[in-house]
């Protein structure tokens, strides 16, 4: 099985994150707080609540470098939390909304922050050190509906939205003072709240957006059960749209520049990857026992051979489901994949999956034989 | 006569499995406000196209879908004024008693007998396989339990008009 470990930590989970060293974990129990376990002999314990929210959470995310904890909320709030001996301490950020928070992200050196929001705009939170404070700069007037996720470029300038009237977006978020200015990039050319570029392939709502591993490409859900994978961000965009016969997902990540995972309603995480053209396709379900060897095998009768062969030896139980998701490592939508990297790692085999089923699901990638050579 | 019926169900099962995709959105337009959007309709893009599936005329269900919430209503076929007149009753009855039901919503929508409101708070809460189990279920169990007291109520009456009509022998 491709899921290692399975822990029912609430009713529902609406987001999760991990700490640095992956020891504990972050998540809001769909309310107002955000409950952080630990993993202490095997078995996970509550260590801390933060309660200083009073909608519910709808994004958390974990700086692996500074170790703080930024949350938002419905009420339209920020907080972040460092830690101060065993406590984890609260600053609020004035994001100057006037509507709810729904996403969050750290940018890749930790020095800024996203947060997309129903406001229709997008706040980009810096630390100013003479205020002790964090300052949010806005864009505005660029999304027509709410923002649904955000997503920085490895550069830490470029940062991409994906928003409910369907559009992908990609803005320069340089700020004076903050980013160092550096000529061999184009992307720091432009001021803050530039639009790079802007994409409108899906008819229906944008969601869980990813760069890839070296910041070439992207990729987007539409509602509309589509994929989109755009390559060469910048004037004149190519992408691909890829279509499933599933429903629709919620979240992706890329795991190498040739593999994506994405999550979504079907509760089974899925499999796209691209060939040697680059061509981008599904390839499976992540979440169910590979029969036999039949994919490297070539002949369908050899396969199928196969397949009883191991029924026979080892007492199959891959008898067919009755219901889609029975017997699943989810049982209702994923909404949020989170890699679990390594410092040392280059490549990404781990990440963990929760979803309304308030389960949070550990994947490896190892032991998928098909798979590695996508990694 | 089971078998086109069986049809109208699956489409309708399959419909609803690919709508009640839904998740928790806060209201775009009021502050601190989240409410079905499929109700309030403040902006456009976040509806879907609504489906209509339709059996004849009599017998007709129309799903509404938004980012956050579902809406499903049905009409209930009805052969004639006896028919139409226990309908009404029947499911004035259970709207009357909607909370006990949670996705029965307290007025049907214009033109339709009864209408469910599924909201992302009830896919959270509850399977969604058996969300839609119960739908098709209360579907096929309206028509039987209408024929059924339409059943009784012409037995009772024949029962009274006998009772009645013994005095004059």
């Amino acid at each position: 099985m491709a899921a290692v470990s399975v822990h029912q930590f609430a009713q529902c989970i609406t987001c999760h994150a991990w700490s640095p060293d992956h020891s504990m974990i972050a998540f809001c129990p769909n309310n107002n707080e955000v409950h952080i376990y630990k993993l202490l002999e095997g078995k996970w314990e509550k260590i801390h609540v933060l309660q200083k929210h009073d909608q519910i959470v709808s994004g958390v995310d974990w700086g692996t470098e500074s170790n703080r904890i930024v949350t938002v909320s419905h009420d339209r709030n920020s907080y972040v939390w460092s830690q101060e001996a065993t406590e984890w301490v609260p600053t609020l950020v004035i994001l100057r909304l006037n509507r709810a928070a729904l996403c969050v992200q750290w940018s890749p050196t930790e020095n800024k922050f996203a947060v997309g929001s129903g406001a229709k705009t997008v706040c980009v939170c810096y630390y100013e050190q003479e205020n002790n404070w964090w300052v949010s700069k806005v864009i505005r007037k660029r999304h027509d509906s709410s923002v649904t996720s955000v997503a920085w470029h490895p550069d830490n300038i470029l940062l991409a939205t994906t928003s409910t009237d369907g559009k992908c977006r990609v803005f320069s978020t340089f700020i004076k003072g903050v980013d160092v200015k550096n000529s061999a990039r184009a992307s720091s050319e432009s001021k803050f709240g530039e639009q790079i570029m802007q994409l409108d392939l899906s008819y229906s709502w944008a969601f869980g957006m990813k760069w890839s591993p070296s910041g070439n490409m992207l990729a987007y859900v539409g509602h509309n059960s589509m994929i989109y994978f755009v390559d060469d961000v910048g004037p004149s965009p190519s992408a691909q749209s890829v279509a499933f016969r599933d429903l629709p997902l919620r979240d992706v990540l890329f795991i190498s520049e040739r593999m994506v995972i994405g999550v979504g309603f079907d509760c089974n995480p899925m499999v796209f990857t691209a060939d040697r053209r680059g061509l981008w396709s599904f390839l499976r379900f992540l979440d169910e026992r590979i029969t036999s060897s039949s994919a490297k095998s070539g002949s369908q009768i050899s396969g199928k051979f196969g397949k009883f062969y191991g029924q026979s030896k080892y007492g199959s139980n891959d008898t067919v489901e009755t219901s889609r998701t029975h017997g699943r490592a989810h049982e209702n939508c994923i909404t949020n994949i989170v890699p679990l990297k390594k410092p040392g790692d280059t490549a990404v085999t781990q990440f963990s999956t929760s979803g309304l089923d308030g389960k949070v699901v550990i994947w490896e990638l190892q032991s998928q034989d098909d798979l590695s050579e996508y990694l | 006569m089971a078998n086109p019926l069986r049809l109208y169900l699956t489409c309708i099962r399959n419909t609803l499995e690919a709508a009640m995709c839904l998740q928790n959105f806060p209201c775009q337009e009021v502050e601190r406000h989240n409410k079905p959007e499929v109700e309030l309709k403040t902006s456009p893009e976040l509806l879907m196209n609504p489906v209509t599936i339709c059996r004849n005329e009599a017998e007709k269900c129309l799903i509404e879908t938004s980012i956050n919430s579902l809406r499903i209503s049905l009409k209930v076929k009805q052969a004639d004024e006896l028919e139409n007149i226990l309908t009404k009753k029947f499911l004035r009855f259970l709207s009357m008693r909607a909370e006990a039901f949670q996705v029965l919503r307290r007025k049907p929508v214009q033109g339709y007998d009864i209408s469910f409101l599924i909201t992302n708070y009830h896919c959270e809460e509850m399977q969604k396989q058996k969300l839609i189990d119960f739908i098709v279920q209360f579907m096929e169990d309206i028509d039987k339990e209408i024929s059924e007291l339409k059943l009784s109520v012409n037995t009772r009456g024949r029962l009274v008009a006998t009772e009645f009509l013994k005095q004059f022998v």
